[in-house]
């Protein structure tokens, strides 16, 4: 009896929960419907974080049902040249990263969307099973006293409420556990109507986003008249708007739509340098302040880039076939539910004065049917018009055949000129150590043999003493020669290759190293020494520096990638602006199109990231073959 | 005493050729490749291989691999290997069979025809010869068991570790041989090493401890 009654209260309170879940779906549906119609997607996460609390309270009282949430993503760490990265993306501040980060957290975790369907569903079960019993009582405890004839009737009722409560009870509990709680893995039924619906939601993002580029487009055209009056300045600033705007819908296109788009700008040219008179030309005019200069310099090479126009045109055009796109599919499903299937529902369920969307208004079964054919055929073409979306997106805003063209030149020319220099450098200093050392040396040698030629009839003594000299001259020489051979080419990488000489290298390590992963193959030469001497590199920064006490050293070779992985347990904080080491690297690899990532917060630990496209090719096989006949 | 020598390097070949007939060895076989060296090595069997590391037809450990391939092939086939540069690498290779009979030298050695044709004749009596520039690289790594050391019994482990028996170990530091089995013992104390008298045994052990932590 007791126990009936207890869980007849905790009913109760289930009921009130029921209530209050229905008072959240309409805080979310007031928060999500701009945060998803107009494109301000940012909105969305956050009233979804804000009310997990009250989830996470009927977690507790519905038996302690543990939190499914995913943990929240930290904060943007910088890299080590002070920008962020976010997938493949640099920003310079840590706003973007942030949050997108943070959306891609709230809307990526399955717990997310069991979430909204509990506030969906919650009102119906959590009064019938929580209320429910409760209600028995009251009706019964109203029969009974109110009419007074029917005490039977309304004992039973109560005694049926108080019966039936700890049932209901456990039946709300394990439903709520099922919805609430954490779970394995989603039926294949579910996960592909759980695609469906994010590739709707992001559609209709792209929709909202759509009415944004409109807006730009305008912004454009104001920007436009106003330079014809003779407003400069508007333009930059409007490109770079622009640019801003393109270059989300970009990685957009890129994470949602699959379609990957390279930026296409011409990158901004550094200032000219001043002409003998003191001016700055900047095409056929000349001008004083550096300021000035700057300006029109920057006007030159925004109304010079068709990268500019480009976007221009893109955003005139994009309301108009991206929104085709997105009213193909996302607005079918839309206007299919709301305008068509629902309002012939409630007709059907005789609701007078249904909203008044509906195109068959007065035959409510075939305006059914239409609605859900409309919902099921914007539903399947769904995937295509956001795989469509991306590729328009990618005709007018990835870089043309001549763009990628000018910058592979440009970047060419650069990693030229680092690697004709660092070559240069490097042979000026083999020039100096062998005329400063070794030559010296051997010069000194021949010296003394001269001077023992000499003496060696009358003072044979001396001249020993000169052979002691000059056989210690050469031994000398000889190690200078092995460093500078060392310096330049590592013996054991030119017999044994990279990986082993690595070995070598950590074998000789003053910090505890070791090597992980193979290569299949013997990476070409002039690679492998870069590899080599960067990857030595951070060895010595994470013994010098970082006060390490074990280094772990990985290669691996992907999709016609080398990746070599330096990691140290040391105490962090390697700047890259700071040391000229990891500058060293840098210069090294970008002959090869090579990168270094060095990822080192304060306090540890270091990770340094070289990565280098290169084929690998298979190793001599004469070597193979002695040892083959070994066995033979 | 046999001697097979191979050395890609005319001059040298020729130069080490003549030391070593000089010294009272007879060289058998003079090889400047690394088939040949296999060959010669499995055809002849002799006492002693002198090896240089890098050789054609690929110029690169092809000595080293055709004198490991050797002594899989003939257990205990002593070799002594030099090289332009020491690399720890390959001295542990040359050591991981445990079965001694190896050496491992940078080819200057030689400027000192004592002290080469002593390491030859160590290696060929079974015993080891590592070359100073290895031991120093290993004790450059700074451990705390090493540093418990005292200077003397620094000393004394490296030279050691270059193959020398208590009594030329004894000679070089103008000790009395039984001096030098004290510091032996306590160093083999200090290192958490079981002591032994055999010479070969004692430079495993020391590389051992060195490679291994």
């Amino acid at each position: 009896m007791t126990r009936g009654l207890g869980a007849l209260a905790r009913g109760l309170l289930r009921g009130f929960y029921a209530v209050a879940s229905a008072g959240l779906l309409v805080v979310h549906l007031v928060l999500f419907v701009p945060g998803l119609g107009l494109g301000l997607i940012f909105l969305l996460p956050w009233p979804i974080v804000q009310l997990r609390p009250v989830t996470n309270l009927v977690r507790r009282s519905c038996g302690d049902v543990p939190r499914p949430y995913r943990d929240r993503p930290g904060p943007p760490r910088p890299e080590a040249d002070g920008r962020y990265r976010y997938d493949r993306m640099l920003y310079h501040s840590p706003f973007w990263p942030r949050q997108v980060g943070y959306l891609n957290w709230v809307l990526g975790d399955p717990a997310t969307w069991r979430d909204v369907g509990w506030m969906l569903l919650n009102p119906v079960v959590g009064v019938v099973l929580g209320a429910g019993p409760a209600a028995l009582v009251i009706a019964g405890l109203t029969v009974a006293f109110a009419t007074g004839y029917w005490i039977a009737v309304g004992l039973a009722l109560i005694a049926l409420g108080v019966v039936v409560a700890p049932a209901a009870l456990r039946a709300h509990d394990s439903w709520t556990r099922r919805m609430l709680g954490p779970r394995d893995e989603v039926g294949s039924l579910k996960a592909w109507l759980g695609l469906r619906f994010m590739t709707l939601v992001r559609l209709a993002a792209l929709g909202g986003l759509t009415v944004v580029t409109a807006g730009l487009a305008v912004l454009s055209a104001a920007a436009l008249a106003l330079f014809a009056v003779g407003v400069v300045g508007t333009i930059p600033e409007n490109a770079a708007l622009t640019r801003r705007v393109t270059e989300i819908r970009r990685r957009l296109a890129e994470q949602w739509s699959g379609v990957s788009i390279q930026t296409p700008y011409r990158p901004e040219p550094p200032l000219p340098p001043r002409r003998p008179d003191g001016l700055y030309a900047v095409g056929d005019n000349l001008y004083k302040s550096t300021g000035w200069t700057r300006f029109f310099q920057r006007l030159e090479w925004i109304w010079h880039d068709p990268a500019t126009w480009r976007d221009l045109l893109w955003t005139v055009t994009d309301p108009f076939v991206g929104g085709a796109l997105v009213l193909m599919s996302a607005g079918a499903v839309g206007y299919g539910f709301l305008g068509v299937a629902l309002p012939a529902l409630l007709r059907l369920t005789r609701v007078d004065d249904p909203p008044a969307l509906l195109v068959l208004a007065d035959r409510p079964t075939l305006a059914l049917a239409a609605g859900v054919v409309l919902v099921v055929a914007g539903a399947l073409a769904a995937p295509a018009a956001l795989r469509w979306h991306g590729r328009w997106t990618a005709v007018l805003l990835a870089p043309t055949a001549k763009a990628r063209l000018s910058t592979r030149v440009e970047q060419l020319t650069e990693s030229r000129a680092d690697a004709t220099s660092a070559q240069a450098a490097e042979l000026r200093r083999i020039e100096r150590d062998l005329h400063d050392g070794a030559q010296g040396r051997l010069v000194a040698v021949g010296l003394a043999l001269g001077a023992i030629e000499a003496l060696i009839e009358t003072d044979p003594a001396a001249a020993r003493r000169l052979v002691a000299d000059a056989r210690e001259s050469t031994a000398r020489a000889l190690a200078e020669l092995r460093d500078l051979v060392r310096g330049v080419r590592p013996p054991v990488l030119a017999e044994r290759g990279l990986v082993e000489a690595v070995r070598a290298l950590a074998l000789d390590s003053p910090v505890p190293a070791t090597v992980a992963g193979g290569l299949a193959g013997r990476v070409p030469e002039p690679v492998e020494s870069a590899v080599y001497f960067a990857v030595s590199e951070a060895l010595v920064n994470a013994a010098k520096h970082a006060a390490a006490s074990t280094v772990e050293i990985a290669f691996a070779h992907h999709d016609g990638v080398l990746t070599a992985v330096v990691e140290d347990d040391g105490r962090g904080g390697a700047d890259p602006a700071v040391g000229s080491g990891l500058r060293g690297m840098r210069h090294r690899l970008s002959a090869f199109d090579g990168t270094v990532r060095v990822v080192s917060p304060a306090g540890g630990p270091t990770t340094v990231t070289l990565e280098v496209p290169c084929a690998l090719f298979s190793p001599k096989t004469s070597t193979s073959s002695a040892r083959d006949s070994s066995n033979s | 005493m046999r001697v097979v020598l191979a050395e890609d390097l005319y001059l040298l070949r020729e130069g080490l050729k003549q030391l070593l007939s000089a010294h009272g060895f007879s060289v058998v076989a003079a090889v400047d490749n690394g088939p040949d060296l296999l060959r010669a090595l499995l055809d002849e069997r002799p006492d002693v291989a002198v090896v240089d590391v890098r050789l054609p037809p690929t110029q690169t450990d092809e000595g080293l691999q055709a004198a490991l391939a050797a002594r899989r092939e003939l257990p205990g086939l002593p070799v002594l290997v030099l090289s332009q540069h020491v690399e720890r690498l390959y001295a542990r290779e040359l050591l991981a069979d445990g079965t001694g009979g190896v050496g491992y030298l940078l080819k200057d050695r030689v400027f000192n025809a004592e002290q080469f044709v002593d390491a030859v004749r160590r290696v060929a009596a079974g015993g080891t010869a590592m070359d100073p520039d290895v031991i120093a690289k290993l004790f450059a790594r700074s451990d705390q068991k090493v540093g418990r050391l005292t200077p003397r019994e620094r000393e004394v482990l490296e030279l050691m570790a270059e193959g020398r028996s208590n009594g030329a170990i004894g000679q070089r530091l103008f000790l009395s041989e039984s001096a030098v089995g004290k510091h032996t013992a306590s160093i083999f104390g200090k290192l958490g090493l079981a002591a032994s008298d055999d010479d070969n045994r004692r430079v495993l052990a020391v590389l051992a401890f060195l490679d291994g932590r």
